[in-house]
């Protein structure tokens, strides 16, 4: 019996060593999203629940990218602050989510640098600033909070809501009630409940954020298993579940707020449609199509670009959807990447290109005649 | 249901419980009821296939037993062996042959119009098929005694760990274990827990973790630098070996748990200096069924050297086939052929004795990773353009650190680590002996390598498809 028990402990002290070496050996050498140095991009928000820290700066390297991430004074992700808007600018801010912080590629690769040295380049009167507001993770909720508590200051002439067809809806619901609560404190979200204790533990630890999806991958099968799962990509369904259209509704009411503040402070408001990878990459597509018929569901292709753009057409405000000119770029070099599924440079170019006629055939960029009159 | 799926694991799980309470004959019909289940799993209409060519091996064997008479127990054999291969042709070679010859009218100017068949591959036919061809042929030639259990022997022919993927078993080593009571002693359940784990490193953070960079390169359409293309094969290379030495050690390990022993499958291959030793050292039970059924009976090399080296040729071109209805795995077969009677015909010349063993491997290994090249390109004109690649677009400054170097040293190195330290013992199982300490910190830097970067996709393992 006392062999067994000191076979134990020395498994167990075995287990810890190594534990800390594999930890000190991902924190140096693992970039990924749960590493600490990519963490330390965000942080606590009051009223949003998080965001990007002001000032903060990292390098994220994987096997298909190498980057570097700046955060500015007024925290989002661009390496020149924002200050009063000088005579003869006009500003775009470009609101979204990982789409549009767009960390796989340098800020002067992303679509909104290219769109701002692109509007430059025409000349005229005025220069532009066009300003990523893109956050990891957000939904249009997020979005309508992070406009009315930060981005709102920067003094836009027009605001550029990106919907990301994939998966917005479905964030709009799980992020709604965030709309009710108002200013919850986040140090009151995060209560001191054992669970809640041990969560930030695993937060702090690369190996057991790794060690937690995949606790959270099995029993997900696992539940899969007792009960059938239902088909994944659901704003695609042929047959959607019912909160998919509860989360364009939510989406519809977030994007009309965020309009009628822009328009507020004299700014006009676009939304641009973003598609996910397989709605351009066809081996993608058909892999998908099987995986989800073979759990029983139907994958429409382009099923999400439509109801967002039906579910956003009672607000009469431009729509402009980037699928019609990633689709006219192929076929050539990737436009997403492999495994991120994020925009390569290439990507970015060809939706900048065709913002920016977008813009320009619409005059967007105009400030609007007086504030208060509407989009 | 593979090995690497959660349903597996709860399947052995709920099997073993019951094999440990249950008396011998009770254990016997638990792996037949278990391994039909496991094999329907993938398609039930398969089983009977499965059960055919149980019933009418064990029926021949059944009269082998009894026939005296040289003429017709020569017949019998013959009418074994006929049924198992017009199984293996029709299921697996109809549509390849039907195709060719329609190509080949075709070329001729002839307009013919097969029937063509959508022939699905019954998984794991190839394996079967062969592990009761051996049991016939024993038979016939009195190395093996006829069962006369049909339980016994229908548990030998599907049994579960080997039913799929091999290793191919000879009834003389797998009857006697199934056909009497096994005791399970401490030492099995070590070193099958040990294989069990070492298999499971073997395919999900080795073999899983390389063929997304073995895919990129081998991609219809790719167009990879050659040394993107080498890094690439190197990938493959060992992922291929992954795969199956992983799934051999699996199938190991759950029979060591349940008293049974499997034979080796795969003896560190990639350290060996030439061919002869790589097919002693690759997918052993295949070489060994090859050797014993297909290139003795052709002659070995009892005859000149023309008639040696044409076995050896017809043998490796027959096992290339046997990989898959693709011109690319008999040209890969060929390929192996023509590399033994290389070899062959270098044996006793005092350079090639006298030759750096370390020369002698790095050669050796480039010239297998060569011949996974030849069976991993999609098609042939795909194989002219890697080869292309590689011989006159090499440039070595478009090597891709991130994204192929780095991943293919990350998932490589482990292995070799254990690789090398097994064969300096020369014993694959040298991990369970070492002192307590050392073998809990290899067991749980294990754990963790798999736990922290395995691909959890559940993939398949390629030899299924064989």
């Amino acid at each position: 019996m006392r062999g067994l028990v000191r076979r134990v402990l020395l498994l167990l002290a075995i287990a810890a060593a190594q534990f800390a070496l594999f930890e000190i050996a991902l924190r140096i050498w693992g970039h990924s999203e749960a590493a600490p140095s990519f963490q330390a991009l965000f942080m606590p928000d009051p009223v949003v629940g998080y965001r990007l820290r002001p000032d903060a700066r990292t390098r994220f390297v994987t096997s298909e990218f190498d980057t570097e991430i700046v955060i500015n004074h007024q925290g989002v992700r661009d390496s020149r602050d924002i200050g009063p808007k000088p005579p003869g600018e006009r500003r775009i801010v470009v609101l979204g989510d990982s789409l549009v912080l767009s960390v796989q590629v340098d800020e002067r690769q992303t679509f909104c640098r290219l769109l701002e040295e692109r509007l430059n380049r025409a000349g005229g009167p005025h220069t532009y600033r066009v300003i990523n507001a893109g956050v990891q993770g957000y939904g249009p909720v997020e979005e309508l909070l992070f406009f009315r508590e930060i981005a709102r200051s920067f003094d836009a002439d027009l605001v550029i809501e990106t919907i990301f067809v994939g998966n917005d809806a479905e964030e709009a619901v799980g992020s709604a009630p965030k709309l009710r609560a108002g200013a919850r404190p986040a140090a009151e979200a995060l209560s001191d409940s054992l669970a809640s204790r041990l969560r930030r533990i695993v937060r702090r630890s690369m190996v057991l954020q790794v060690v937690r999806l995949r606790i959270v991958s099995v029993t997900d099968r696992l539940s899969n298993w007792l009960a059938p799962p239902e088909p994944p990509l659901q704003t695609y369904a042929a047959k959607p579940a019912e909160r998919i259209a509860q989360g364009l509704d939510i989406s519809r009411d977030c994007v009309r707020a965020i309009a009628d503040d822009a328009a507020a402070s004299g700014a006009r408001t676009m939304i641009m449609l973003m598609p996910a990878r397989f709605q351009v990459d066809d081996a993608d597509y058909a892999r998908l199509k099987q995986s989800v018929q073979q759990l029983g569901g139907e994958l429409v292709r382009d099923a999400a670009s439509e109801r967002f753009d039906r579910a956003l057409a009672p607000l009469s405000l431009p729509r402009f959807d980037a699928l019609p000119s990633l689709r006219a770029a192929l076929p050539g070099p990737d436009l997403f990447f492999q495994q991120t599924v994020h925009l390569t440079p290439r990507g970015h170019a060809v939706v900048a290109e065709a913002l920016e006629r977008f813009i320009a055939e619409r005059a967007l960029a105009q400030p609007l005649a007086s504030p208060h009159s509407g989009s | 249901m593979v090995f690497n799926s959660l349903q597996f694991v709860w399947f052995f799980l709920l099997v073993y419980a019951l094999y440990l309470i249950l008396p011998h004959k009770g254990q016997n019909w638990l792996l037949l009821i278990a391994s039909y289940y496991f094999y329907a799993a993938w398609d039930p209409r398969f089983l009977t296939l499965l059960i055919a060519s149980t019933l009418v091996d064990y029926t021949c064997g059944r009269a082998l037993g009894r026939v005296q008479s040289p003429k017709r127990r020569r017949l019998i054999m013959w009418l074994s062996v006929g049924f198992n291969l017009t199984l293996l042709g029709f299921f697996k070679y109809f549509n390849f042959f039907a195709d060719n010859l329609q190509a080949l009218f075709a070329a001729a100017g002839w307009r013919v119009d097969f029937v063509t068949l959508r022939v699905l591959l019954p998984i794991g036919i190839s394996f079967y098929t062969f592990v009761t061809m051996s049991y016939v042929i024993d038979v016939y030639r009195r190395d093996a005694e006829p069962t006369t259990n049909l339980l016994d022997f229908a548990v030998f022919v599907a049994y579960f760990p080997h039913l799929v993927a091999g290793p191919i078993l000879r009834a003389s080593r797998l009857l006697p274990q199934i056909a009497t009571p096994r005791h399970i002693t401490s030492p099995q359940v070590r070193d099958g827990l040990w294989l069990i784990a070492w298999g499971f490193f073997q395919k999900i953070f080795v073999a899983d973790n390389l063929a997304p960079l073995a895919s990129r390169v081998f991609a219809p359409g790719a167009h990879e630098s050659g040394i993107n293309v080498l890094l690439g094969t190197y990938a493959f290379a060992f992922q291929i070996y992954g795969d199956f030495a992983g799934y051999s050690n699996i199938a190991r390990g759950t029979s060591k748990l349940m008293g049974i022993e499997l034979i080796e499958n795969f003896r560190f291959p990639y350290l060996v200096r030439t061919p002869q030793e790589f097919w002693r050292h690759w997918h052993i039970s295949l070489s060994t069924w090859l050797r014993d059924y297909l290139y003795i009976p052709l002659g070995g090399n009892r005859g000149s050297r023309w008639q040696t080296n044409r076995n050896l040729m017809l043998t490796m071109t027959l096992g290339g086939l046997w990989h898959g209805a693709a011109w690319t795995f008999v040209f890969w077969g060929v390929y192996q052929g023509a590399l033994l009677i290389l070899y062959r015909s270098f044996a006793g010349a005092r350079w090639f004795e006298r030759a750096p063993r370390l020369i002698a491997w790095l050669v050796m290994f480039h010239l297998t990773c060569f011949g996974w090249l030849i069976f991993r390109a999609p098609s042939f004109s795909q194989l002219g353009t890697l080869i292309g690649s590689l011989v006159h677009h090499f440039e070595p400054s478009t090597i891709d650190v991130n994204g192929l170097l780095v991943p293919l040293l990350l998932f490589t190195i482990p292995l070799l680590l254990v690789h090398l330290w097994e064969a300096h013992a020369d014993d694959l199982l040298v991990v369970p002996r070492l002192p307590v300490v050392v073998r809990y910190t290899v067991f749980v830097a294990t754990m963790y390598l798999i736990l922290l970067f395995g691909n959890f996709g559940g993939t398949e393992f390629i030899y299924f498809q064989f």
